[in-house]
């Protein structure tokens, strides 16, 4: 099916974003795509949507647990700028991965899977188990997160 | 209390709006968005979202994990068998449909194989033998052959003839009714075999209102009963017995004298 084959790029990027490491994503992605290799071969496919986001977002976790963990320091928050745009515009993908995959779970898997744009918002409900307050609350926090550490990152020019 | 909770629910769809303005199936969600659409700060939203999104879409993917993409057994869909696909219930409700339908066409078109003008009104005729006792009929003691004489002279009926075949049998009791097409039918009891007669007309065409003939002996069947039918004269005549086929056909292949 078309749709499930353009979702495996998808996959890997998520994997991405939730782990910040190109290296560390790719081993959960194959390692994912290999499980559903045997699965296939087993005939054993589960027949719910998006198992392997969810395996994948698991093994993200999984992956993550023995990691150095960074310290529940409570980050800055700004509300959301007009010209957020342009300052976005100038992160790398792997600055945003970076970021991403420091924010705590499930506020982690909630930014990473919102901002692939595949799924909406009751796809990520059931994929990462969350209510949609709590999604919610994690959206919004993580904007205006991302917003000070922006700024901070790429101060305006009004500002300097 | 309800319309505080309400715009709650509101603002927490509006939070995790759609980046791209794709079709809404949600209603909830596209009611919170019209509600939002035009203010300034759910335009601030979605244009930072949209701009995340756009980074999120430059993320590269490495050769190595590129080589998945084209591996078609990888990819957790369609082992469809044919196995599978019969097993699908709706495949399977749509087949034994299918079937039971093609099962009735089939019987429907057996038992109408062996049609021929009058077999509806013979069918019909063997379910009143089915229910007729001794007693509805006016006691007869004579030979079958000979009440055809009787059936003109008292009733008016005329060729209601007895075929040879069966003209020698003796009676217990006959009568005369009219169906519920207002028919005249004859009806015959003999002790053989507890068998029964009935004469009745000829179907016609309902163009020209000639007889619709056919030739020699034809069968009907009905909830255990069996009828033997020929045509003479515009009139039908039927040997009825509980029974098979085989029970009528010694009678009429009994050859004319």
């Amino acid at each position: 099916m078309p749709e499930r084959k353009q979702n495996l790029p998808q996959l890997y990027r998520f994997c991405f974003l939730m782990l910040g490491d190109s290296r560390k994503a790719q081993e959960v992605f194959h390692a994912t795509l290999r499980e559903a290799a045997m699965r296939a071969a087993r005939g054993e496919l589960p027949s719910e949507p998006f198992w392997l986001f969810r395996d994948a977002r698991w093994r993200c976790l999984e992956a993550t647990k023995s990691d150095l963990q960074p310290e529940p320091v409570e980050m800055a928050e700004r509300e959301l700028d007009a010209k957020a745009e342009s300052q976005i515009q100038r992160l790398d993908p792997m600055q945003l991965a970076i970021w991403i995959s420091a924010a705590p779970d499930p506020q982690r898997s909630a930014l990473a899977l919102f901002y692939l744009d595949e799924f909406d918002y009751q796809d990520i409900l059931d994929i990462a188990e969350l209510k949609l307050s709590e999604l919610s609350h994690f959206l919004a926090k993580g904007r205006r997160q991302l917003q000070a550490w922006l700024d901070s990152k790429f101060p305006q020019s009004s500002n300097v | 209390m309800k319309l505080l909770s309400l715009m709650r629910r509101q603002r927490a769809l509006v939070n995790c709006a759609p980046i791209t303005a794709r079709q809404l199936a949600d209603r909830p969600m596209r009611s919170a968005i019209s509600r939002a659409d035009g203010s300034a700060e759910f335009a601030d939203q979605q244009n930072f979202d949209r701009a995340v999104a756009r980074v999120v879409r430059l993320i590269s993917i490495p050769a190595e994990s590129a080589e998945w993409f084209s591996e078609k057994d990888l990819v957790p869909v369609s082992n469809r068998t044919w196995k599978n696909t019969l097993r699908n219930p709706a495949v399977l409700a749509i087949s034994i449909a299918v079937a039971v339908i093609a099962g009735v066409f089939v019987f429907n078109f057996v038992s109408h194989l062996n049609d021929f003008p009058g077999s509806a009104t013979a069918r019909k005729l063997l379910g009143i033998a089915a229910s007729t006792r001794p007693v509805m009929l006016d006691p007869v003691n004579a030979e079958a052959g000979t009440l055809s004489d009787l059936f003109f002279m008292k009733h008016g009926l005329e060729h209601y003839d007895v075929p040879e075949e069966f003209a020698d049998l003796g009676t217990i009791g006959c009568r005369v009714f009219e169906d519920d097409e207002s028919r005249r039918i004859a009806q015959i009891w003999v002790s053989e075999k507890r068998m029964q007669f009935f004469l009745f007309p000829a179907e016609r065409d309902t163009k020209t209102g000639s007889v619709l003939r056919f030739p020699g002996w034809r069968y009907v069947h009905q909830e255990g009963w069996t009828g033997a039918v020929t045509e003479h004269s515009g009139v039908c005549f039927m040997a009825a017995v509980r029974g098979e086929e085989k029970d009528l056909q010694p009678y009429v292949a009994k050859p004319k004298d």
